[in-house]
């Protein structure tokens, strides 16, 4: 199908409820310093379905953050494709992503880049809103609902500056979160937080998903994270040349607890899978463990 | 720890800001209690020190007294001299400020924001960086004349280069995640020039423009040393040349009150206009 029909122009939309978004056989190959190549990722293939908490969880080095960039439309990849796929009374359409779009949502690890510092909390969260009203000289709406679901309500007025690492990380995914998108994209965004704040924040997220429905697709290297957040965990190999290794669904009810058995059974499961693939890649590359 | 106070504090460890606190207010102006005794001493104790070496270790024709400084200064205000020539040289260097600032504003967001311009520009900028603005005033007189567009000229010279390669700095180096945090919330590309990479540019500018203010003293004062028939450094010129010591150090120190004085102006006004681009990187 072309892509026309699937994807409004003017409010960068698809007009159709799509059900999964599809990676095809995704590879993304740099060109490195000597003039050679550097293949990252190659003949990566995932479904997120909507409503997925999808972890892609991997060594370091693996290429996650470049997958997700890919979605996010930063940086296209170098072989497959991404798309959207829906399903109209049995006949099957795509609709291929493009540049980066308010469709996707991207929370980043380095919070104290990504927000503005020059605007306080309630502006940041309204960036997006604002753009958009500004356009339609419309109404921006309010911020209220978003930080009162991130729990920033009595901070609207603070600066970046002023916020901990955490409240940082909160307004991020409020910031997200008011542009409604269809999908939210989040690269380790607890990793430089410390252990109680992450844990704290890992289990909001928690709620958060469950309270919106979001779809989201979410990456890190953390086991025990994945294992709190996601419905399914993409367990990649290590790069160059990375793939998916296994993929594997968590149905465990929520909140999760850490200590449950069959968290703790899963955890020796994934933790297996995790150090076969650093061995590996340390093996490929002559270095010792 | 030592170390870590002395950091500016945009260096300080991500999370530490500045918190409002009860009392903060008096902390303040205790500190600039202390910053004004401390001024009031240095400045006493060194007209004291003047006031005591002329005639003993300098020589009284060469070197006024203090009071002879100050009463020659009381002397020109009154008859309005001293005011015209400050006067004269002020607004050169406002003229040649602004418009020099437009212009470095400009052509250092063009050459920050594209690769390839600034790729060009780059070498002719290291190139002409270190030719001050005292060495442009020949060629200034050469091309304009002792009028007052030469001045013009020297001024604006010494404001764009500093302008242009701070301002081509800080949006070349606007965090590309900032950027791209700014498309995934639907900014266009022109939106993302004006409201994100020309706000994170702000810090630098300013600092440009301030670097700029005090070059375009340099400049101004050369400038009328050579060619001109008013002036601050038409004053300090003339002086020289009629051996009035005293009205040479009239000169000096209002060029030292002058600049003192417009530094603060600009310093206060950025504080309260710029303060939100500004205020996570500490004092202004």
């Amino acid at each position: 199908m072309n892509a026309g029909a699937t994807h409004d122009r003017a409010s960068n939309r698809r007009t159709r409820q799509w059900s999964a978004l599809r990676f095809q056989h995704v590879g993304k190959v740099f060109a490195d310093s000597r003039g050679g190549q550097y293949a990252a990722t190659r003949d990566v293939n995932v479904s997120v379905r909507r409503g997925d908490f999808y972890c892609l969880l991997g060594p370091s080095g693996c290429g996650k953050s470049t997958l997700l960039g890919m979605v996010a439309g930063f940086d296209p990849p170098t072989s497959g494709e991404i798309v959207f796929v829906g399903d109209d009374a049995g006949v099957e359409w795509t609709s291929p992503i493009f540049a980066a779009g308010v469709d996707r949502s991207m929370i980043f690890q380095d919070a104290a880049e990504a927000l503005f510092p020059w605007l306080d909390v309630e502006e940041n969260v309204l960036f997006g809103p604002r753009l958009r009203a500004a356009r339609a000289r419309g109404y921006a709406g309010s911020a209220t609902r978003y930080l009162h679901m991130v729990g920033l309500q009595d901070h609207g007025h603070k600066f970046p500056f002023e916020l901990s690492g955490g409240m940082k990380q909160r307004v991020q995914i409020a910031r997200a979160l008011i542009m409604e998108p269809d999908i939210l994209l989040m690269d380790e965004p607890f990793a430089a937080l410390d252990a109680i704040t992450k844990r704290l924040l890992q289990t909001e997220m928690s709620r958060i998903w469950q309270e919106t429905g979001k779809t989201v697709l979410y990456v890190t290297h953390d086991i025990v994270e994945a294992l709190i957040l996601g419905t399914r965990i993409a367990v990649m190999t290590s790069g160059p040349e990375a793939t998916i290794r296994d993929e594997i669904v968590v149905d465990l009810p929520r909140p999760r607890r850490t200590t449950d058995a069959e968290f703790v059974e899963l955890v020796k499961i994934l933790e297996g899978m995790l150090l076969e693939e650093v061995h590996k890649g340390r093996r490929a590359q002559g270095a010792l463990t | 720890m030592r170390r870590a106070e002395t950091l500016p504090a945009d260096r300080a460890a991500p999370g530490v800001g500045r918190v409002p606190i009860p009392g903060v207010r008096r902390i303040a102006f205790a500190a600039a209690g202390r910053r004004l005794l401390m001024a009031s001493i240095s400045i006493g104790f060194a007209l004291l020190l003047w006031h005591l070496s002329v005639g003993t270790l300098f020589n009284p024709a060469l070197v006024p007294t203090p009071e002879q400084t100050f009463s020659k200064a009381w002397r020109m205000m009154l008859t309005g001299e001293l005011f015209m020539h400050v006067a004269v040289s002020m607004r050169r260097v406002l003229v040649g400020y602004a418009v020099g600032c437009v212009v470095g504003i400009a052509v250092g967001a063009l050459i920050g924001r594209v690769r390839i311009v600034r790729e060009l520009a780059d070498p002719l900028l290291e190139l002409i960086r270190p030719i001050s603005p005292v060495a442009i005033v020949p060629l200034a007189m050469l091309w304009f004349g002792i009028g007052e567009l030469s001045k013009f000229f020297v001024i604006i010279y010494a404001t764009v280069i500093i302008v242009l390669l701070n301002t081509a700095a800080g949006v070349s180096r606007t965090p590309v995640t900032r950027i791209r945090a700014a498309r995934c919330l639907g900014a266009s590309e022109y939106e993302v020039f004006v409201k994100i990479i020309l706000p994170s540019a702000v810090p630098y500018v300013l600092t440009g423009m301030r670097v700029a203010l005090g070059f375009s003293f340099m400049g101004i004062v050369a400038a009328e040393l050579i060619g001109a028939s008013e002036g601050l450094g038409f004053l300090i010129m003339n002086s020289q040349m009629l051996l009035q010591t005293d009205q040479l150090f009239v000169g000096l120190l209002s060029l030292g009150v002058v600049g003192l004085v417009v530094d603060r102006i600009f310093r206060a006004v950025l504080a309260r206009s710029m303060r939100r681009y500004m205020q996570f990187l500490g004092d202004v």
